[in-house]
């Protein structure tokens, strides 16, 4: 099993409590197995009984994750439990075991027909959920000029994260020929999964990736006095990059007084964006977690959050209407006037 | 399936519970009662580890109000069925533990800050919510509840009330028996009931007393007024090296009954100095560590440490200075993350005690004698961890590296270690235990520690609880009807 290659994170976790109050999930839904020492349990339990692997309700556990990966920033050792569950979703796809639903959305993720549209220095990758905020795409060519597009579909990290090794990797080699056949030597994200796993999982030869937060940010923008804001930080960009200060310096060098969200910066506010389809799996939890976010706004009618991250403003905006969420590139948009 | 007596009554309790709380909010899936069938306590985590069963609840209800917790235990009285609250689950005791299954009253759904008094410096919480994130809210508005245990991020405030909890700071804000203004009860047979709003009156015996450390077999703590404080203009430390326990522990006494105001006093014996404060500190020198801080006003606070440190230099001690004092404060919680905290295969648990000044020490030797005469497989270390005007506590801890590998001969040994430990700490003028509680693991002991007051507790049980619903067989109290 894959989950035996991470014996040292479940004896770790499987009876430590000291991160989970940063645990999104447990946090909204209080069930113990949607904490880190609840999963790594039951991976314990699994690993001593391979065939308790079919039990529905540890599936529907394993799946309920939100991989912020959190736990793994706020441990002294850094212990992985994010891997570890990936490691777990993929044995559960292998086994023929993963849920329906996960069956359905790993189908519908294959479907990807990648194309090229426009041209410039610059290829923008417009992932799936900022195609489906077309505010995102228009701020960041206000701000950046023309560039070339690639769309239709994920980068393979969707895939990857719901277990489906092989053929996330299949979707990402019909991406990199995308990329290739687009001869360009920069690609520029909006999306920090993307992000991360262009640079990590699915590597592009030849081509420098940058987050736009990144991009933006060496543009050298000029500053307005767009007012103060909140951001959210993006589970990719912070526990998985290490990036927290791109953002942060994009927006401040734009004129914005940025204020701390919530109560504290160790807690994930990104609504689910670890697992990079959360909301389509997960729907109700998904809406829990950004009424999590509402409770913690300062003043829901007057506050500007930021996010960096096209999945958070999503879901955000779905289930949050009256909450004033934008992307990063409509607040730099704004701060230009 | 067959329709036994049991499936029916499954069904029934599940339609009634559900009617209470919502679908949503009761669990029966083999996924959730798993985690809800652990604890921090060894001997699950042994039974589990060697892939053995553990007894689950056979629900976990995730009550939303006081009103909701009152309509549960109702229908719990009415089917006799046992009822656990559970707070962070993290309690070292087993007293969260669903021996006898029923229904575990998860409390983490009543999570909120439900007003900061300003004026009074008192907040009222809902016990369900994670200290952690108590203390963040609080922080946000300006004041902190300076209950900053290693389990701050684990526990939820419930969990720190039903066994008198502690803080690292407790050595000036108190723990959680001096915390708390007042409670909202759930009494076992339904009443929604609240404790006096001011800790100090003469109206009476104090309730609120009664309900702290009751483990939750007198009922279910609902919301609470705690004390908050303003954040101290600063906090510093300064940390020594004494050629022996005996010399810091005089140290410290010292410390506390000139009556100075440190915020915290740790003291770490020759084998704990020389393996976790060496691991996990990088100090690795021989002796015993001591370790102080004061908070509050600079001014006062350079006054006191330099009072402090004059009483520490009688006794010729190493001088680590303010910069291996900062260390220690900013590594505290980081002893009990892995690999630094003890783990399996290891057997290990903390006996910790509490005495007076007079006694303490002889406690400490009367443990540490019977442990490692007795058991020479085990290692003992210790420090001294909370501070009052009279005494202080022993956070005692014995580790077996190599136990049985049958765990049945492994909690055998286990359990006899505590027997014997504790007892010589009773005997010394020590008590069974002072701020995890007494939980499944050492009610054995509270009829050796109370002698023939613990009738009245006996009758206290009984009188509120009449079905023995309320946590069975914890405390010493009797197991359950089923």
């Amino acid at each position: 099993m894959h989950i035996s290659k991470h014996l040292d994170v479940i004896s770790a976790c499987r009876f430590c409590f000291m991160c989970r109050h940063l645990s999104p999930v447990g946090n909204v839904t209080c069930r113990e197995a949607d904490t880190p020492r609840g999963r790594a349990l039951m991976l314990d339990r699994i690993r001593m009984e391979p065939s308790r692997l079919a039990q529905p309700s540890y599936l529907e556990s394993l799946y309920a994750a939100e991989l912020s990966a959190a736990c793994r920033t706020h441990c002294v050792s850094h212990y992985d439990e994010a891997r570890l569950l990936l490691a777990a979703r993929r044995d559960a796809v292998e086994a023929g075991l993963a849920p329906q639903a996960v069956k359905e959305l790993a189908e519908e993720l294959l479907q990807v027909k990648f194309k090229i549209e426009g041209k410039g220095e610059v290829l923008y990758y417009l992932d799936p959920y900022a195609a489906k905020q077309p505010e995102i795409l228009k701020s960041f060519r206000a701000i950046a000029g023309d560039c070339a597009i690639l769309s239709g579909g994920d980068t393979g990290k969707a895939l990857l994260t719901l277990g489906f090794a092989d053929e996330a990797e299949n979707v990402a080699a019909k991406f990199r020929d995308a990329v290739k056949s687009s001869g360009c030597k920069m690609l520029v994200t909006s999306c920090p999964a993307s992000y991360h796993a262009l640079t990590n999982d699915f590597p592009l030869e030849g081509v420098k990736v940058k987050h736009s937060s990144e991009f933006l940010k060496e543009k050298g923008l000029s500053s307005g006095k767009p007012g103060k804001a909140y951001y959210l930080d993006s589970d990719y960009l912070k526990n998985y990059c290490g990036n927290l200060t791109a953002p942060r310096e994009l927006l401040a060098t734009a004129g914005y007084e940025l204020k701390p969200f919530g109560t504290n910066r160790e807690e994930s506010y990104a609504c689910g964006e670890g697992a990079v389809v959360y909301d389509r799996l997960n729907p109700q939890i998904a809406e829990k977690l950004s009424a999590r976010i509402r409770e913690l706004v300062d003043d829901a009618k007057s506050d500007v959050l930021v996010t960096a991250s096209p999945y958070t403003r999503h879901v955000l905006k779905l289930h949050q209407p009256d909450l004033n969420v934008v992307s990063l590139e409509e607040a730099i948009l704004k701060a230009k006037g | 399936m067959t329709a036994t007596k049991e499936s029916y009554l499954q069904s029934m309790l599940h339609g009634e519970l559900t009617w209470v709380v919502g679908e949503q909010y009761v669990q029966t899936d083999d996924a959730d009662k798993l985690g809800h069938s652990i604890d921090y306590y060894w001997v699950p985590e042994v039974w589990h580890d060697r892939g053995k069963e553990l007894t689950p609840p056979d629900f976990v209800v995730h009550p939303g109000s006081a009103k909701e917790v009152a309509e549960v235990l109702r229908i719990a009285n009415n089917y006799k069925i046992p009822v656990v609250p559970w707070g962070g689950g993290s309690g070292s005791q087993g007293g969260a533990l669903p021996i006898h299954g029923g229904i575990i009253l998860d409390m983490k759904r009543m999570n909120r800050v439900l007003s900061v008094d300003t004026v009074s410096l008192t907040a009222t919480v809902e016990v369900g919510i994670n200290t952690q994130h108590m203390e963040w809210e609080l922080e946000k508005r300006g004041f902190s509840s300076m209950h900053l245990p290693a389990s701050i991020a684990c526990a939820t405030l419930g969990g720190f009330i039903a066994h008198r909890g502690t803080g690292v700071l407790s050595t000036k804000y108190g723990k959680m028996e001096d915390m708390i203004m007042s409670l909202e009860v759930v009494t076992p047979t339904g009443e929604i009931i609240n404790t006096l709003p001011v800790p100090r009156h003469a109206s009476g015996p104090d309730l609120t007393q009664l309900f702290l450390g009751s483990e939750g077999t007198l009922g279910v703590v609902t919301k609470a007024t705690i004390k908050i404080h303003p954040i101290p203009e600063c906090r510093k430390f300064h940390a020594f090296l004494f050629p022996t326990m005996h010399a810091a522990m005089a140290a410290g006494a010292k410390i506390m009954t000139s009556r100075l105001r440190p915020c915290v006093i740790r003291l770490y014996d020759e084998p704990e100095t020389a393996h976790l404060i060496k691991r996990v500190l990088g100090i690795d020198r021989e002796g015993a560590y001591l370790v102080f801080g004061f908070d509050g006003q600079e001014e006062m606070v350079d006054l006191e440490m330099k009072q402090a440190c004059a009483l520490c230099r009688e006794q010729n001690p190493e001088d680590l200075g303010t910069e291996m004092g900062q260390t220690w404060w900013d590594n505290r919680y980081k002893f009990f993350y892995p690999p630094y905290m003890f783990h399996m295969p290891q057997a290990f648990g903390t006996l910790d005690t509490v005495a007076t000044f007079a006694n303490i020490e002889k406690v400490y030797w009367a443990m540490k004698n019977v442990v490692t005469e007795n058991f020479p497989q085990a290692r003992f270390i210790g420090h001294f961890s909370h501070w009052y005007e009279w005494g202080c506590m022993l956070y005692a801890r014995f580790i077996i590296d190599e136990p049985p590998t049958d765990p049945r001969e492994a909690i055998a040994l286990y359990n006899k270690i505590w027997d014997m430990a504790i007892r010589a700490a009773i005997r010394e003028g020590g008590v069974i235990n002072e701020h995890h509680g007494v939980g499944l693991k050492l009610g054995r002991m509270m009829k050796d520690l109370y002698g023939p007051a613990f009738k009245v507790l006996q009758d206290v049980k009984a009188a509120l609880d009449p079905n023995n619903i309320m946590n069975p067989g914890k405390m010493g109290f009797p197991g359950g009807n089923r």
